[in-house]
């Protein structure tokens, strides 16, 4: 077999850069193997791996010392079983092979695959524990790991790794699948850290330099200085017998154990009294000095002193103490890092400082995190119930471990004070500490995680006023829910001059008294309404206090009622933020406000055009600076929609033809629109009939056809409905400009640039199509087809019967008296085409441009300009 | 040459004056490459506008390598501080300014400073254990890598005072590029061998004139610690061993 191939070439001894090359070859054809491994092979090779290493720790704790001269057996024995025991509990059902995740709603797979070769960097403080850790954490994510011990401790890091790499081998793991450097050198850690995928560095700062230099993805951890409050709250016995368990846990080589107790106020001379009492030693006079010397040598800690007992270190700084000592404790006054018992120690020597109060305590101990603990540990011993201090600590602290009444060492690795904090022995210290990750190293940082994402579509909608009623002849039924059955008060009627003066208001006024509901009217509204008329109205709302608003009219009306709602409703509401463009109505930034909360908005149209009865639109002027803004969201909604014809039938013909070509526009648009649902299809559909056979009588013949009107009420309703869901389109964009910088009436607007638009759209190869996930190519000739085809026009193939929909709608815009071109409109030659360029842009920042089926380039919507003016 | 024109004898070489020429010269002991090498260092510092005693020659004198510069007329650095201790501040202030204008100049082609640290551990062997080599390289290895011209052995007895106040720089021996940190090491190292009191005083100087945290050129210190332990001085040896006997967190 190949891989016995590889593995024969490999040298037994590692001690070279071509051992190591061949070795990493080996390894790296292991891991390939390794990567095809099940979940449940790979979970029993860690449980094999965990339970081997579980059995040596006493053989490893005691060579450990052995080796390395420093720390306490018994201690390192409970590491050891830490390390393989809660890292075996902690991951036992972690998915880490294959899919791990799973939503087939959302159509989400998450794919958990090995990095591939780990490069460990293994301390001298811990060096079995953190072998094991290692070792077991990439068994189980199915990847290969290469250790590179410190010379210190080579032999029982060694030894720990094989312990592993034996039981998982018998278990069923790739022979070689764990790998170690046998004679350490700076170099070979260098190659290892180059050669590897990922590097899990736990080691001084010059390793993390190293593994961070090394170009490749590296989980390094970095110095601890954890600074100890004890708040003049806590509970003095528990504070100082932690920190003592802690503190002497492995003569202090834990990492994230304490370095400086801070104590709050009057509770220094009781937490002195309970450290004496408890066996550690307060360093007197000179003794101070000796000790500083001997820990600390030009700003870096003395070799001899790590990991020795506390009368060790005593007897070499010549002090005396008795040989039980559990601490030496300085008593300092200065965070500096000038100060020795300022740094950190890895021994059981301890700095203790008096604070004035809380701020005073907070204060220091932020100046000993920057003096060398940046992103590490911190802890607080406290009174439960003091979370305002808590909070307050937790904020200011700059490590990633802030730690409430817990034993630094222990509770830092986790799951021994905590059990939702992960059991590790490399703790991330964040981007204050230069490392990758901050929170404790796992399994989930061994594995890369593939996202499968199958394509979804967006969930759509159907919204509309919760009560629609149309019929000629409807208005007074309908009026009579107000009083009858919603009891409303009072009512506030916003219209327009023109309606007022002739009597459109009576009847309304008149069932309202009916029912003895007050009511008033503002009837100030002009065309194109304005925001200082809005906000008159609102101020007339304001004093009148309605319950129900009544928009009369037509879009101007309408509108004018929508903004003096929200104004009466919201006087703080923002409109620049309201009006703020949207790619998705319902992912917008700014959250409208809730409407409806004072006043029931009724809608009643008097032309049957804009449908703004039944959509969530308005748009309003501001007088001063001409800015308009657009206003849409379902909170604009109406609440009634009351469509009756006999307030149509007496339109002049120039607003019968205009607002009925905008009818036909916006089913035309709303039936192309990328976001056309078969919920809007049919509305549309049937509004698009309904102008085609109607709207030439109902212009022809006015009231005299109340059928024709009633039926152009009805399309106009029916459109209003498709385009508030499916949104509109690039015609409307253009119309919308074309109108601002050119007076043509709205509708004119539409007509004049609606069978270019329509060419355009029904491009088989556009050069850009909308994005919506339902839209899945481009189909805008297909949709116009099945117009065709429902109006009985039928080609000898779809570009035919495009043709003759385009047809049908020039002869329908000929017998309603508009005009072919721009031109024919009196815009002037010379003003359109220098605004052009201006009009081009912002038709295309329109927001109805989003939903249009052909996403234009800006020359195409100048060109589309052009053809409309000149009429080819 | 006669003997009335030595200025200076060391253990293998001879510094004498011959009128407005120093000659150093070498003993066979010395190698070639090494006298080349400090021509060629000196050399090349001339080039940064350092005021400097000019090289004139390099030539064999009675069959020995001699190194032929100009001659400074002057007092050391040294003498001075020794005579007039009550003016050590004020000379000390001069020395570090002395030092921070070299460390202001570029002189491309030099060794550098890291290699030669680097040469310097490594040859530390059996003085030093592996495991004590291997973490002296790792701290060294993380070291940052400037280009700074550094003097190598920047001390007050290789500064020359003129009459006027003009000092001039001897010695380019150990010059390279590199770290000034790693250089005010060695010059604090070279004090604390003989003073602690001068030695601080040097520090606390050279980094509040740099603005340098102490603990930057701290760090140097077991490396530059490890390097003057080649020189294999039995006296300093304790003392050396002390300094680099340290370790980082781990």
């Amino acid at each position: 077999m190949a891989k016995k191939e590889t593995t024969a070439n490999v040298p037994a001894i590692i001690d070279s850069v071509e051992a190591l090359n061949a070795k990493l070859a080996a390894m790296r054809e292991a891991q390939k193997v390794f990567a095809t491994y099940t979940q449940e092979q790979v979970d029993k090779i860690f449980f094999e791996a965990a339970m081997a290493a579980n059995m040596m720790r006493i053989p490893l704790a005691k060579q450990a010392v052995a080796e390395t001269g420093m720390g306490v057996i018994e201690d390192k024995v409970i590491k050891n079983h830490y390390a393989a025991e809660y890292i075996y509990n902690a991951y036992k059902s972690t998915k880490t092979c294959g899919v791990i995740e799973e939503d087939p709603a959302f159509g989400i797979k998450k794919v958990a695959e090995p990095l591939g070769l780990i490069a460990a960097v293994i301390p001298t403080t811990n060096p079995t524990s953190t072998a094991i850790f290692k070792t077991l954490i990439s068994l189980k994510t199915r990847n290969a790991i290469i250790i590179s011990p410190h010379p210190r401790a080579k032999d029982c890091t060694i030894a720990a790794a094989k312990v592993v790499l034996d039981a998982a081998v018998k278990a069923g793991a790739p022979e070689g699948i764990i790998g170690w450097i046998d004679v350490p050198s700076l170099e070979l850690t260098n190659e290892v850290m180059k050669a590897a995928d990922c590097i899990l560095a736990t080691g001084g700062p010059g390793m993390v330099k190293a593994a961070y230099s090394s170009g490749k993805p590296a989980l390094g951890v970095g110095a601890g200085n954890t600074p100890v409050i004890i708040d003049d709250t806590a509970d003095v016995k528990l504070a100082v017998n932690s920190i003592i368990h802690s503190k002497t846990f492995d003569n202090g080589m834990i990492c994230a154990s304490e370095q400086s107790v801070t104590v709050v106020g009057n509770l220094y001379d009781e937490v002195k009294k309970e450290f004496l009492a408890r066996g550690c030693y307060f360093l007197k006079g000179e003794e101070l000095d000796k000790v500083r010397k001997t820990i600390i040598i030009n700003g870096a800690l003395n070799a001899k002193i790590v990991g020795q007992s506390a009368y060790t270190i005593a007897k070499l700084a010549g002090v005396n103490v008795p040989e039980t000592t559990k601490i030496l404790i300085g008593e300092v006054e200065s965070v500096d890092i000038s100060e020795e018992f300022a740094h950190e120690k890895l021994s059981p020597v301890l700095a203790m400082y008096k604070a004035k109060d809380f701020d005073d305590a907070i204060a220091k101990a932020e100046q000993l995190v920057a003096d060398g603990g940046y992103g590490h540990t911190s802890s607080l011993y406290i009174h439960p119930a003091q979370s305002e201090k808590i909070a307050k600590h937790a904020a200011a602290m700059k490590t990633c471990r802030v730690l409430i009444n817990t034993p630094a060492a222990q509770g830092g690795i986790g799951d021994l004070y905590n059990f939702k904090l992960a059991p590790s022995l490399t703790l991330g210290c964040g981007s204050w500490g230069g490392n990758s990750v901050s929170e404790n190293v796992g399994v989930k940082h061994l594995i890369n995680i593939k996202t499968v994402a199958e394509r979804r579509e967006n969930m759509l909608w159907f919204r509309t006023p919760e009560k629609v009623y149309f019929k000629k002849g409807c208005m007074p039924v309908a009026l009579d829910e107000l009083g009858t059955i919603m009891n409303k008060k009072k009512a506030f009627i916003v219209t327009d001059t023109f309606l007022y003066k002739n009597g459109y208001v009576h009847p309304i006024e008149e069932k309202l008294d009916q029912m003895g509901i007050q009511h008033t009217c503002f009837y100030d509204v002009a065309p194109d309404p304005t925001l200082g008329c809005a906000m008159e109205g609102a101020k007339a709302m304001k004093d009148f206090e309605p319950d129900t608003i009544i928009a009369l009219g037509g879009g101007s009306a309408m509108d004018a009622a929508k903004i003096m709602w929200v104004l009466y409703e919201h006087p703080e509401a923002d409109f620049m933020r309201m009006a703020m463009d949207f790619m998705d109505i319902r992912k917008r930034v700014y959250t409208f406000p809730k409407m409806g909360e004072k006043a029931y908005f009724v809608a009643i149209p008097t032309s049957s055009g804009t449908g703004s009865e039944v959509t969530p639109f308005a748009i309003i002027t501001d007088e001063k600076t001409g800015v308009k803004y657009p206003l849409a969201d379902y909170e604009l909604m109406p609440n009634m929609a009351i469509v009756d014809a006999d307030n149509m039938m007496s339109q002049p013909k120039g607003l019968t033809s205009a607002s009925g070509i905008d009818v036909m526009t916006h089913a035309l648009e709303a039936y192309v629109s990328i976001m056309a649902t078969d919920y809007t299809d049919g509305l549309a559909l049937k509004a698009i009939k309904n102008v085609f056979k109607y709207l030439p009588s109902a212009y022809e013949n006015g009231a005299a056809d109340p059928i024709a009107r009633e039926k152009m009420a009805d399309a106009a309703c029916m459109a209003g409905m498709a385009f508030a869901n499916a949104f509109l389109g690039l015609n409307h964009s253009m119309a919308h400009k074309l109108g601002a910088f050119h007076h043509l009436p709205h509708g004119i607007a539409n007509a004049v640039i609606l069978t270019e638009v329509i060419r355009y759209n029904a491009a088989d190869v556009p050069t850009k199509m909308g994005t919506f996930s339902q839209y899945q190519y481009p189909h805008a000739k297909e949709r116009y087809v099945e117009i065709a085809n429902y109006m009985g026009l039928c080609g000898k193939n779809d570009d035919e019967t495009l043709e003759m929909l385009i047809q049908a709608l020039e002869d329908l815009k000929a017998k309603i008296g508009i005009k072919k071109t721009i031109r024919d409109y009196g815009v002037d030659e010379k003003y359109f085409l220098d605004t052009l360029d201006d009009m081009v842009e912002q038709a295309f920042n329109d927001q109805c441009t989003g939903a249009n089926p052909r996403y234009p380039l800006m020359k195409e919507i100048k060109e589309l300009y052009l053809k409309a003016y000149y009429g080819k | 040459m006669a003997e009335l024109n030595v200025i200076a004898k060391r253990a293998n070489k001879t510094i004498y004056r011959d009128g407005d020429k120093a000659v150093k010269v070498f003993d066979d002991t010395f190698p070639k490459s090494d006298i080349l090498n400090e021509a060629l260092n000196q050399a090349r510092v001339e080039e940064t506008g350092l005021n400097i005693p000019k090289l004139l020659e390099v030539s064999k004198k009675d069959g020995q390598w001699a190194i032929v510069s100009e001659f400074v007329e002057g007092k050391t650095m040294e003498q001075l501080m020794d005579e007039n201790p009550d003016k050590l501040e004020e000379y000390m202030e001069q020395f570090v300014d002395l030092q921070l204008e070299m460390h202001s100049k570029k002189c491309p082609l030099l060794n550098k400073l890291k290699d030669k640290m680097n040469r310097k551990i490594n040859i530390t062997f059996p003085v030093l254990d592996a495991t004590v080599r291997y973490d002296l390289l790792t701290r060294l290895d993380s070291m940052p890598k400037h280009t700074k011209l550094c003097h190598g052995d920047f001390n007050p007895s290789n500064i020359i005072v003129g009459a006027d106040g003009t000092m001039s720089i001897l010695d380019w021996s150990h010059a390279t590029q590199g770290n000034a940190s790693a250089d005010a090491a060695r010059t604090y190292l070279l004090f604390s061998l003989k003073d602690e009191k001068k030695a601080e005083l040097y520090l606390n100087m050279f980094c509040k004139k740099s603005d340098t945290a102490k603990q930057y050129v701290q760090q140097w210190l077991p490396i530059v610690a490890a390097s003057q332990l080649t020189k294999s001085v039995e006296s300093e040896k304790e003392f050396l061993l002390k300094w680099i006997d340290v370790v980082d967190y781990q």
